[in-house]
């Protein structure tokens, strides 16, 4: 038998009663970060964990100190929301994707503007490549525009850097956004989740499509978010249809499906425990003109291998709409449609929990 | 008070209704049936470069008012648009504005009002952000703020204007605004700007006006008296309406705290205060005066609060409302100056000090909070006196308002 352990921040996590049931020794109070104006977008840490970059519809993505939740500085130049950033490996370049229908290239330390690809759509999605000597950016549909899948070369001298596409990827349905597009196992393949629920991979090489996810098996809904393993093993990604699916990164094989009661919006693993998180809520649009009980924006907790909830980490007040794990797993950030962002660092208890 | 109402009919819904019906009733020869929706914005036949605005502001798909509003803005059609607080009414004109512009031509073709010169400067920053790949000329012409300056950008040409009626009037009257190319009229909040208040000034514009002009007026309250008065001076409008029962916010929890005296009121929200800033709060009072008393109350405490009403000069109002909106400061005191319109991302708690004296504003307060896509809470504090009207409130616009619980930091 399992009882709830509830502390006064919010956090849930099912722990076994014992005759030496162990008491929340430390809080796991959260760090509110208050700095964008707007809606949160995506969150993004840096390889080493020490910063944390947040991208929102104010224009602005900004970087936080990762320990303290401290804001360091924000990249101004865009002009519209920015919908997904990526750090180079060095923690030297960032690259954002926005409304605007251009993607930046920013010096990650002064905040200069480096270099600006321009596309005649939103751009929706980015991801540097292993080695960083590459980029691959998803573009959506406008106005006899398709969406699209664009790999940039990155110059390592901003000076070089030119906004040639050398591959460019077309969606069979160009009407449908592809939300998310990442890098495969030594960039030899890109994966692609959109609107049309399909999951796809691609040769990074040639932009044959590889394979494709199962209808049967695979999301029914659109896919808002993509997440990959440490290892590049294995992906998650989150959906409308209310679940999150494990997919093996070559064979496009299912692996396991999460399921919860609302739209996911976005999907993290843990690098460091079985265990994967999922964010989301209803529809903005029907945020407020629901009962308030209707929202359930908590961050849940699953089992990766048994499938089942662990636990729930409340304190949007709307849905959520990014999920990041800190690289040494020890914290967590999520940034909702409140305009917040949420840094938890885990205290023990949660390295210990047992089902 | 001398002359005021009878406690209680202000919230009377047989009265509202019946009121309401007789306008409506046998009217339907004043207005325009428009039933079309349209799910995405790529349906409505908008310009690109507008297109391009609504995108890169981060809009991805319309919500309800905006599927329904700004087709028939956009082809000259006057328009009366009421829908829920929050729920993108504004986005709604300006897009309808933006469409209808002749970039080429450097004069005010679109005059916006707005009650307060805080909403004012809000919808100036949201046409600015849709209009930019348009290239949309917009200028802020609020009281309180240079009339030199604001001479100078009005003749040195801009596409839109949007004002408060005392310095619009005063510009055009000065003719630095010149009314001869205006052909699109909007009233934000227009039952505030129809109402005894500001009757008078929007008549005084309205003369000055073009004979043709296409009139839109949006709230997210229209009663029976706001509608008579647009019969003067639209032609065959476009009307959608929400009935007074759906028009509370379900996302916003609604509470009531028995303070029994007005004296304990300060106490509760002391009590109430490291509540209040876990995120933003408004704080709303009924007078200024009580808005500098509590201010110092709160602050003899060491309670950190920014209070701001229509008194203040405007330089003081404008830091406040930045430091506000920018979230350097947590919880915000004011009148229902800022009841209406103001879209503060992070404000999910709304106190009511005092209920208010106009019942519309019960739901503008709350509309601070739960804005799109955030659910929000509202807590009523309630003096013996107090009791009747807050039943009325919940009759009137059928919502339920409990009882405080003692975990209210769990709901933020």
């Amino acid at each position: 038998m399992t009882i709830e352990c509830v502390n006064p921040e919010g956090l849930r996590f099912n722990q076994m009663k014992s005759s030496s049931h162990q008491t929340l020794e430390t809080r796991m109070r959260p760090i509110l970060m208050k700095g964008h104006e707007r809606p949160l977008t995506f969150l993004r840490y840096n390889r080493n964990g020490d910063l944390l970059f947040s991208c929102a519809k104010d224009h602005t993505p900004t970087v936080w100190f990762a320990d303290n939740g401290e804001r360091l500085g924000t990249y101004r130049g865009h002009s519209g929301a920015v919908w997904c950033c990526d750090i180079s490996r060095d923690s030297s370049r960032l690259i954002t994707g926005s409304a605007d229908q251009t993607a930046k290239l920013w010096d990650v330390k002064s905040g200069k503007e480096l270099f600006t690809f321009k596309f005649g759509a939103p751009a929706r999605s980015v991801d540097f490549s292993v080695g960083d000597h590459l980029a691959v950016i998803t573009t959506d549909h406008f106005v006899g525009t398709s969406s699209a899948i664009h790999v940039k070369r990155i110059a390592e001298d901003p000076e070089d850097q030119v906004g040639d596409s050398v591959l460019v990827l077309q969606s069979p349905d160009g009407k449908k956004k592809i939300n998310r597009a990442v890098w495969g196992p030594l960039n030899q393949t890109i994966v692609s989740g959109g609107e049309d629920a399909a999951i796809r991979i691609w040769d990074a090489e040639t932009g044959k499509l590889l394979k494709q996810s199962d209808e049967e098996v695979g999301h029914k809904e659109a896919i808002t978010s993509l997440c990959k393993a440490a290892d590049d093993s294995h992906f998650l990604t989150g959906s409308h249809d209310k679940t999150a699916k494990l997919w093996d990164m070559r064979t496009l094989t299912l692996i396991k499906t999460y399921t919860t009661v609302v739209p996911v919006n976005a999907v993290a693993m843990s690098p460091l425990l079985n265990h994967v998180v999922l964010g989301g809520g209803q529809d903005a649009s029907a945020v407020t003109t629901t009962d308030h009980r209707a929202g359930k924006f908590e961050a849940k907790f699953y089992d990766t291998i048994l499938q089942e909830e662990i636990g729930g980490v409340k304190g949007h007040f709307g849905p959520i709409n990014a999920l990041a794990f800190s690289p040494d797993g020890k914290s967590f950030s999520s940034g909702g449609e409140d305009g917040y962002v949420r840094l938890h660092h885990f205290d023990s208890n949660y390295f210990n929990i047992k089902i | 008070m001398a002359g005021s109402a009878p406690e209680g009919t202000q919230f009377d819904t047989r009265q509202f209704d019946q009121r309401l019906n007789e306008v409506l009733d046998g009217q339907d020869e004043f207005f325009t049936s428009y039933d079309e929706v349209h799910e995405s914005f790529d349906a409505m036949g908008l310009q690109e470069n507008l297109l391009r605005g609504i995108y890169a502001y981060g809009f991805e798909k319309p919500s309800a008012i905006q599927q329904r509003g700004i087709v028939p803005f956009c082809k000259g059609l006057d328009v009366i648009q009421q829908a829920q607080s929050g729920t993108g009414k504004t986005a709604t004109f300006c897009s309808g504005v933006l469409q209808q512009l002749d970039y080429a031509l450097l004069q005010c073709q679109a005059l916006v009002l707005a009650p307060t010169r805080e909403l004012a400067q809000q919808i100036e920053k949201v046409m600015r952000a849709l209009g930019d790949y348009q290239g949309v000329k917009v200028h802020a012409c609020v009281g309180g703020t240079s009339v030199r300056e604001d001479q100078r950008i009005l003749q040195a040409g801009v596409h839109v204007v949007v004002g408060t009626p005392g310095r619009v009037f005063d510009m055009l009257r000065r003719q630095s605004l010149r009314p001869d190319c205006i052909k699109m009229f909007v009233l934000d909040e227009a039952d505030e700007m129809l109402s005894r208040g500001f009757k008078d000034q929007i008549y005084d514009i309205f003369q000055l006006l073009p004979p043709k002009i296409q009139v839109g007026v949006f709230s997210a309250t229209m009663p029976p008296e706001a509608l008579e008065i647009t019969r003067k001076f639209m032609s065959k409008p476009v009307r959608i309406l929400v009935k007074r029962d759906e028009l509370t916010l379900e996302g916003i929890k609604q509470f009531y705290v028995n303070v029994e005296k007005e004296d304990w009121k300060l106490e509760t929200l002391c009590d109430l205060y490291e509540t209040l800033a876990i995120t933003q709060s408004v704080i709303f009072v009924n007078t200024r005066r009580k808005v500098d008393w509590l201010t110092d109350k709160m602050r003899s405490r060491d309670h950190t609060v920014s209070a701001t009403h229509g008194d203040m000069d405007q330089n003081t109002r404008d830091i406040i409302m930045r430091e506000f909106r920018s979230g350097s400061s947590r919880v915000l005191i004011t009148t229902d100056l800022l009841a209406r319109g103001i879209d503060v991302q992070q404000v999910s708690l709304v106190i009511n000090f005092d209920l208010p004296t106009q019942p519309e504003n019960y739901l503008h307060r709350i509309g601070r909070s739960g804005r799109f896509g955030r659910k929000g809470v509202a807590i009523n504090f309630v003096t013996l006196d107090d009791q009747r009207m807050l039943f009325d409130i919940q009759k009137f616009y059928n919502v339920v308002v409990e009882e405080l619980p003692s975990n209210v930091a769990d709901l933020l």
